[in-house]
């Protein structure tokens, strides 16, 4: 049986329906991400999980317990917001520490619990300082600390790393992703940046419009996306509009190129796209693969990887080359010949 | 050159202004020392603190100023708070109603309230404790523009809604998220919102003198009829008073704030 069971959860605002059947069981000690754009309704789907909002139907399980409607200080779930909301007037030790002061704990047990919790952030010497005196990630870090000293039964994150500067957000998902592996709790993430989701996440929700779109593994999400939204949505992919040729083959024509797709569906005369990453091309002619020829429009450095624009009868195409001294880099303008495999693309 | 000029006439501006300001606050001190011809005395100030009368005006309005305070603060504090958290949209309905009394002049106000509880069913002119609470919903109504732009400038400074979820996901009752996390972070708002409803009740004039209550306003300005220059000393004096209450309010602003559920 599931930990966490969200069941046909569905949330209107007034007339404004912004989820829509939302069903998700999570296991004990599972690292799960909503991953979606600006209002998809993964923020809802985890406000509704605190307590801050009701579903209009559907319940909520924890442990098999109905959480549905039980207020939000009664859930013992952990929350970790995206602006800190450390209180001001409190220092590191006294915020880490409320949680466990208002549900009566000795203060010998307080203590011991917030020093237990400066050490998990390696924060030990900041216990006295405030919070308006703490950088950006140390403040995301006590708020951590704080939303686990209650020893809760999930932890709920929203978007927590968006405040903060490139590196802090890297070194600071690995540290969150350490913590909830050493704690082994169950652990709700929501996150736009795809990134994110598919580095620290045991499995991820897409959301887009309140449904969900697909839920996997990231290799799954990535490599697998089952729906073009999830295709365009997680990485860099090339749609490319198709004639088909030989439906129960799936060979398919981009102009005059003539190209076999590793998995297709049944075919009834809908309009069909390619798909493919542009890590799957590779520059050159193989037999026996998918060779493509266009010319050069657009070359452009993104540090490890050099990323080529090709135009390929009147499509543009997106070729990811690893950057290398040796590399040479097409002019524009140049004609262009790639490769890709069979099992690659896939007809969407 | 342009910077020369412009920092001349900003110098020559901030003089006009300090001019403007205390060459009236001079004169005022000065008259109030002349009592006695001849020489400079406090003999005004000796005066007015002696005569009973103003200690007991003093006094009542003093405590009148606590009391609406008191009230004052429990009454716009979880109510603006709660218009935060849940009803955003109402506040601009909510600060019009919030500068009724700078459009309604205060005397018609008064007659109002006279008019509608000097008779059942709501009698509360009858005697001198009813009086009280009357002249306190008086004073609360007038000082309700300053105590509610103070603790709204508060809550805007501080995430309402972060941090009151923040502590109910901790376990916070109602109760303890305003007692513990929202107040102390509007303490400074709060006090300055007590100045100034402190300013307002000891300066108010017309429900004191309407209402028949001892109140400082009506007794200065009787005092300002019958003498010259014990007027000029509780003019200093109330001047005296009010930079005594900002110095209390940057004492109890400064320091802190945490309350040290356990020392460390």
């Amino acid at each position: 049986m599931a930990y966490l069971e969200l069941s046909h959860i569905n949330k209107f605002f007034a007339e404004n329906q912004v989820v829509y059947d939302f069903n998700l069981s999570a296991q004990q000690g599972e690292f799960i991400s909503f991953l979606g754009p600006s209002g998809c309704g993964k923020t809802t789907t985890l406000r509704m999980i605190a307590g801050f909002e009701l579903p209009s139907s559907g319940t909520i399980l924890l442990d098999g317990k109905d959480l549905t409607n039980v207020s939000p200080n009664k859930r013992n779930v952990g929350m970790v917001f995206q602006s800190y909301a450390l209180f001001p007037n409190m220092s590191v030790a006294d915020n880490i520490g409320y949680g466990l002061m208002v549900a009566g704990k000795s203060k010998a047990e307080i203590k011991q619990r917030v020093e237990e919790m400066l050490a998990l952030i390696h924060l030990e010497e900041y216990g006295k300082r405030y919070p308006a005196r703490l950088s950006g990630g140390q403040q995301q870090r006590v708020a951590l600390a704080r939303a686990l000293a209650i020893r809760p039964h999930v932890l709920l994150l929203d978007e927590p790393l968006s405040a903060l500067d490139a590196k802090i957000r890297v070194e600071l998902r690995q540290e969150i992703r350490r913590i909830q592996q050493q704690l082994g709790i169950t652990t709700i993430y929501v996150t736009h940046d795809q990134e994110e989701a598919l580095s620290i996440s045991d499995r991820i929700v897409v959301m887009n419009q309140g449904k969900i779109e697909q839920i996997g593994s990231s290799s799954e999400i990535y490599n697998f996306p089952q729906t073009e939204f999830v295709a365009q949505f997680v990485g860099q992919i090339n749609l490319l509009p198709v004639t088909v040729v030989n439906p129960s083959e799936g060979v398919v024509k981009i102009g005059q190129q003539v190209v076999k797709a590793g998995q297709f569906g049944h075919l009834n005369g809908k309009p069909v796209r390619l798909a493919v990453r542009p890590e799957e091309l590779n520059i050159g002619y193989r037999e026996g693969a998918n060779n493509l020829t266009g010319n050069v429009d657009a070359v452009a450095y993104l540090g490890s990887i050099v990323r080529i624009r090709l135009n390929i009868e009147g499509h543009s195409v997106s070729v990811d080359v690893f950057n290398e001294r040796k590399l040479t880099i097409p002019t524009i303008g140049d004609p262009y010949q790639v490769t890709f495999p069979v099992d690659a693309c896939w007809l969407i | 050159m342009k910077t020369k000029k412009m920092n001349f006439w900003g110098l020559s501006w901030a003089i006009i202004a300090l001019l403007y300001f205390f060459v009236p606050l001079y004169g005022t001190l000065d008259f109030s020392l002349r009592m006695q011809r001849g020489h400079l005395s406090l003999m005004a100030y000796k005066v007015v603190l002696s005569d009973p009368q103003f200690l007991d005006s003093f006094r009542y309005s003093a405590t009148m100023g606590l009391i609406t305070i008191v009230v004052s603060a429990c009454i716009f504090l979880p109510t603006i708070y709660w218009m935060y958290l849940k009803a955003p949209q109402a506040r601009p309905l909510v600060e019009i109603i919030t500068i009724l009394p700078f459009i309604i002049p205060v005397i018609v106000f008064t007659f109002g309230l006279i008019r509608t509880f000097s008779g059942p069913p709501f009698q509360l002119t009858a005697t001198p404790f009813k009086t009280d609470i009357l002249i306190t919903v008086g004073y609360v109504i007038v000082s309700m523009p300053y105590m509610y732009r103070a603790i709204d400038v508060g809550m805007r400074s501080i995430d309402v809604r972060g941090l009151t979820e923040a502590a109910q996901s901790l376990g916070s009752s109602w109760f303890q998220i305003l007692t513990k996390v929202i107040f102390p972070n509007l303490r400074v708002a709060v006090l300055n919102g007590a100045l100034i409803c402190f300013a307002t009740v000891i300066g108010e004039l017309i429900l004191g003198d309407f209402l028949v209550r001892p109140a400082l306003g009506p007794y200065m300005v009787q005092v300002g009829r019958d003498s010259a220059y014990q007027p000029a000393a509780m003019a200093m004096l109330s001047w005296g008073l009010t930079w005594v209450c900002l110095g209390v309010i940057q004492l109890f602003g400064r320091g802190n704030t945490s309350q040290e559920i356990f020392s460390r």
